[in-house]
């Protein structure tokens, strides 16, 4: 598992312009070189932050994606995901 | 010796200085901050201790202190593209080493950061307050967003160990403490409805709880209750109450002087003055 690397290029939207801009034009190949897991990738192409939450991901982290719909990741795509995600505070 | 003369709690929302650049000095939020500022200009602290939370930008998960000091000549921010002005501000080295120190030896193995910016948490309160960043800070970080959280009774009791500090300090100084953050934030989480915004206040009652216990001053009531699960329960964000906690550990006991609620967005403004 390694939800630092989901998490980290999360962070890298925010930071990162040039990253930003490689992931907004060929999101597979902005991410390639990341070390993630096949099934983090895949989650992550496919914007699929409930699992990506439920895995450990961060939501404040994540949040960062729908600023610029990364992934496919617009305020109202991700609202609508996220809420299957597992919520254990509750 | 230095004393804490006052002590100020208040939120840091990224989006405020845009929102009053836009709806102008008599919007509310406006209107919020400028009563901290007048209160801070009463005051006239010769520095601002900050207890805050950065949101991994300062740190990462490479290495995220559950509390940190920052100690250096001057630090700069934001360094998050929050949309404000940059700014550049002294940094109270001096005191920040002597607190540090003083944190260790009571127990508090509080991480150092000696080159380091700041992100929204520190400067959209200082775009408010003191604008013309003549007052040196001293930021203290507290893990308030990446669980496991520090207890609020660990929180409350690093406050009284500031302040024991501060006390300590020969210089004659006037110290204020601000402590950063909302009651109930939750961003980016489950808890958010479908819709447009990616962020919303789910616990407007615990806000209001949070400040009647405070008003109140039923602080050991506010640090019972403040666990990491009730705290999270009103938001993936709801742990920036510790830097709240903290706040209140270092100034005492004590009623608040002005407290503006702003429940609808699980904040508030208050102050308290200590002479």
């Amino acid at each position: 598992m390694s939800v630092y690397a989901v998490n980290k290029i999360c962070r890298d939207a925010l930071h990162d312009l040039a990253f930003r801009d490689a992931v907004k034009r060929d999101p597979a190949a902005a991410i390639a070189p990341r070390d993630l897991s096949g099934d983090e990738r895949k989650a992550l192409l496919a914007g699929d932050v409930a699992w990506l939450y439920d895995h450990g991901c961060h939501p404040f982290l994540m949040s960062y994606l729908t600023r610029w719909d990364l992934f496919g990741l617009s305020p109202a795509v991700y609202t609508a995901r996220i809420q299957s995600a597992h919520d254990t505070r509750d | 010796m230095a004393a804490i003369v006052a002590g100020f709690g208040m939120p840091h929302n990224p989006g405020s200085p845009a929102l009053v650049a836009r709806d102008g000095p008599q919007c509310e939020t406006a209107r919020y901050y400028a009563q901290m500022a007048k209160h801070i200009e009463g005051a006239a602290p010769d520095v601002l201790i900050f207890f805050t939370d950065d949101h991994f930008n300062t740190f990462f998960l490479d290495n995220f202190p559950t509390f940190a000091i920052g100690i250096a000549d001057a630090t700069a921010g934001p360094n998050d593209q929050t949309p404000m002005p940059q700014y550049k501000v002294a940094v109270a080295g001096a005191l920040a080493t002597h607190i540090r120190t003083n944190a260790i030896a009571h127990g508090f193995d509080i991480s150092l950061a000696q080159d380091f910016d700041v992100d929204h948490a520190v400067m959209v309160p200082l775009h408010f307050l003191t604008p013309g960043m003549k007052i040196p800070v001293l930021p203290i970080f507290i893990n308030c967003l990446a669980p496991p959280l520090p207890t609020a009774q660990r929180c409350f009791a690093l406050g009284q160990a500031v302040r024991e500090a501060v006390e300590s300090w020969p210089q004659k100084q006037r110290v204020a403490v601000i402590g950063s953050g909302s009651f109930s934030l939750e961003i980016g989480g489950p808890k958010i409805p479908i819709g447009d915004r990616a962020a919303c206040t789910p616990d407007p009652q615990w806000s209001q709880h949070v400040q009647d216990l405070v008003k109140e001053v039923r602080i050991d009531e506010l640090v019972a209750e403040s666990t990491a699960a009730r705290m999270l329960q009103a938001g993936n964000i709801g742990g920036e109450l510790l830097n709240w906690i903290a706040l209140l550990g270092a100034i005492g006991p004590r009623k608040p002087v002005t407290v503006l609620p702003q429940n609808d967005h699980g904040q508030a403004f208050v102050a308290w003055r200590l002479n």
